[in-house]
Formats: C-alpha cells, structure tokens, sequence
C-alpha cells in the first residue's frame, strides 16, 4: 500500500498540547494504515487490532517528542511495526514457531493455484514481516534487522526464502530453474 | 547450468548482484523470467488491498490516555492533611476483597470490585503527596503501578466496546486486578508520606 498521508502542522501542534480532539484527528488519519500494516505481518487480526491500540497509546504518550523529522506517518509506522515485530518474537517465545514450517503451508503448495494473498496469508509471521517492511513499505534490509534484533544477512535470507516459497505456492513455473 | 538462487535475484533487484550474477542474468532467458516473476510478485503484493480496522479503538485509547492524565494532576495535587489521610488509610486497607468469594455471583462480585476500586481512586485524592517528594525509587513503583492500572483500563474499555456480559468472570477477574493494584498504589503513597514525616 502506498500511503501519502499529509498531516497539517498545526493539527500536530495541537496534539502535542494535549488537544484530545487533535489526537483522535491522527487515530483517524493513520488507523487503516496502522492496522493494514499490522494485519499484513501477523496472522491473527485481533492482534493487529491490540497493535493498532498499543501504537497510538505510545502516540499520545510520546507527540511531544515527535520533532518534525520526516513525515509524522513515518514516525507513527515506525512505532507499529516495532509493536508488530514485538508480537512476533513474543509469540515465537511462546510457541516457539519455526520460522520457515508454516501450518498449513506444505500441504497448500502442492498443485494447489492460489492468489498472491492467500498464498501470503500461508507464511511464517517472521516471512511476512519481512516481505511486507521490505517489499511494500520500503524498509532497508539495515532497518529490518535493527528492528528484529537480527542481521542483515537474516534479514536478506528470510525475504529470498519467503520469495522462494511464494513462488512455489503460486506454481509459476517461468522455465524449471530450481530456486 | 546453474541458475541464480532467489538470494541472487533479490541482489539485482536491489542492484547489488555478484560478477556472476550480473553476468548470467545477460544471457540466461530462464534467469530473467524469473527475476521479471519477482518484480511482479512485488508489485502485486504492493496492490492488495487495503484492510481495514473492524472495530474503532479510540475509545480504548482515549480511556487510558484520560486514566494517565488524571493520575498525572493528582500526583502533582497538594498533600491534603495527615489525620485525614491516616483515617482514610484505615479505611481503605480494611477494604477487603473476598467477602463474596466462592459465592459465584459475578454479578455482586463486579459491582463490589467497582465500589472498591471508586473507594481506593478517591482516597488517592485525599493523602497524594506532591509528585517532588517522592524518591526516585517509590516513583518507579508508582509509575510502574500507575501504567499496570491503565494497562486494565484499556482492555476493560475493550471488553466493555465488545459488549462482554457483566457475568462474565474474564471482567470480574480484571476489576479484581484493578482493586489489587489501586490497593498498592495506596500502599506506595500512603507508606512514603509517612516515611517523609508528612
Ligand atoms: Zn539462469
């Protein structure tokens, strides 16, 4: 999703002095984008929706540090995805969820033609953290590994493995090179 | 022959190939269907559409963030009078919360944990010190405390935006939480005002 999301200087000032109304003006300026994000890299949407509350809770506690670097959606993003990435390391502690076996993922891929987003759907928390930052938000594989708490060469191996696998789901076969 | 891995591709997408990378791509049409399958996939991807938030949670957010303000201009509110204060402490830690225990009544069980927790934010008011006076520790403590109690706050104003029922006992449990907490806060106060001579 590309979002230019424009935010008036003078609706971030007042949020920053505490004007409830100009903080629910942000909430419904970056609630889709916040929770599309957050929907994208995990799998269950009452997460995103508890990434989406977490976000804007350190919003309103945090605008006053905000200093006007880079757009505020930048700034806003930034926290959500770290409550996402959060989630799914917490999760994986909890689980501890592989990162490549996919529930339901080695059955899916036999034969089977599905769509980009189902076939999405199908990967890892940690392979859609990293398709999605890196793919459609444009995060550096730098950005992503600092975030993570993880190397660069992981990040890289994890968006190649989670491409590979896509691939394999949506049974595009280009020519027959082994990928 | 030996083709590019997806490793390789995803390189020269980023323009950072190796010599044989870059070399190969040239030649090898299977190699170029595959980096061009990879450019689609991405922009795919870049299309879904978007989902959106199937509930609004600003209520939950607002909730917390008025709990934090109100904490916030108590504890830089005047303390209010020892005697006072040193009643209302008797008061409160007499407070008990299990009269109705294995009653099973979630229902009394809610309202009484409601009625204490009201009790318990009141006295709050009254025997407050001012924010300076206490440590650096003790306002770790509260701080801490303070941010567990909004932490419920939240998640009670969304279990109360998805219409859970009163008798549910994920509620009583929570507001039971929340009297547990208020209690310590008190505590933490009431321990370090009497500690400062106040
Ligand atoms: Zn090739």
């Amino acid at each position: 999703m590309t979002v230019s999301l424009a935010v008036p200087d003078v609706l971030v000032a007042r949020a920053q002095a505490g004007d409830e109304a100009a903080l629910e003006a942000l909430y419904r300026a970056f609630e889709t984008p916040v929770y599309n994000l957050a929907r994208r890299m995990l799998r269950r949407p009452e997460d995103a929706e508890d990434v989406l509350q977490e976000t804007f809770l350190e919003v309103v506690r945090n605008i006053k540090q905000y200093r006007g670097e880079g757009h505020l959606w930048g700034w806003v993003r930034r926290i959500a995805s770290t409550k996402a990435l959060m989630r799914i390391r917490r999760d994986q502690l909890r689980a501890t969820e592989s990162l490549d076996d996919e529930p339901g993922g080695r059955a899916m891929h036999v034969g089977a033609n599905l769509d980009l987003e189902r076939a999405f759907e199908v990967l890892s928390e940690t392979s859609r953290a990293v398709v999605w930052l890196h793919d459609v938000e444009g995060y550096t594989h730098e950005e992503i590994a600092e975030q993570m708490g993880r190397s660069v060469s992981f990040s890289k191996s994890q968006l190649a493995r989670a491409h590979a696998r896509l691939r394999r789901m949506l049974n595009e076969d280009v020519g027959g090179a082994t990928l | 022959m030996m083709h590019c891995t997806m490793e390789d591709l995803g390189a020269l997408r980023a323009g950072e190939g190796s010599v044989w990378a870059r070399r190969h791509i040239i030649t090898c049409a299977i190699c170029q269907a595959e980096l061009e399958a990879l450019y689609q996939r991405v922009a795919q991807l870049k299309a879904l559409p978007t989902l959106r938030p199937p509930r609004d949670r600003w209520p939950a957010v607002r909730a917390v963030m008025n709990s934090e303000r109100a904490r916030r201009r108590r504890s830089r509110s005047a303390w209010g009078g020892t005697l006072a204060a040193a009643a209302l402490l008797a008061g409160v830690l007499l407070v008990q919360p299990s009269i109705l225990g294995q009653s099973g009544n979630l229902h009394a069980e809610l309202t009484q944990a409601k009625q204490q927790s009201a009790t318990l934010e009141d006295s709050l008011q009254h025997y407050d010190v001012d924010g300076r006076v206490l440590s650096g520790h003790c306002a770790a403590v509260v701080a801490e405390l303070e941010d567990r109690i909004s932490d419920i706050d939240g998640t009670l104003a969304t279990l109360t935006q998805r219409n859970v029922g009163e008798q549910d006992a994920e509620l009583v449990k929570l507001w039971r939480q929340r009297v547990g907490l208020m209690r310590e806060l008190v505590t933490a106060r009431a321990t370090r005002a009497r500690y400062v001579g106040l």
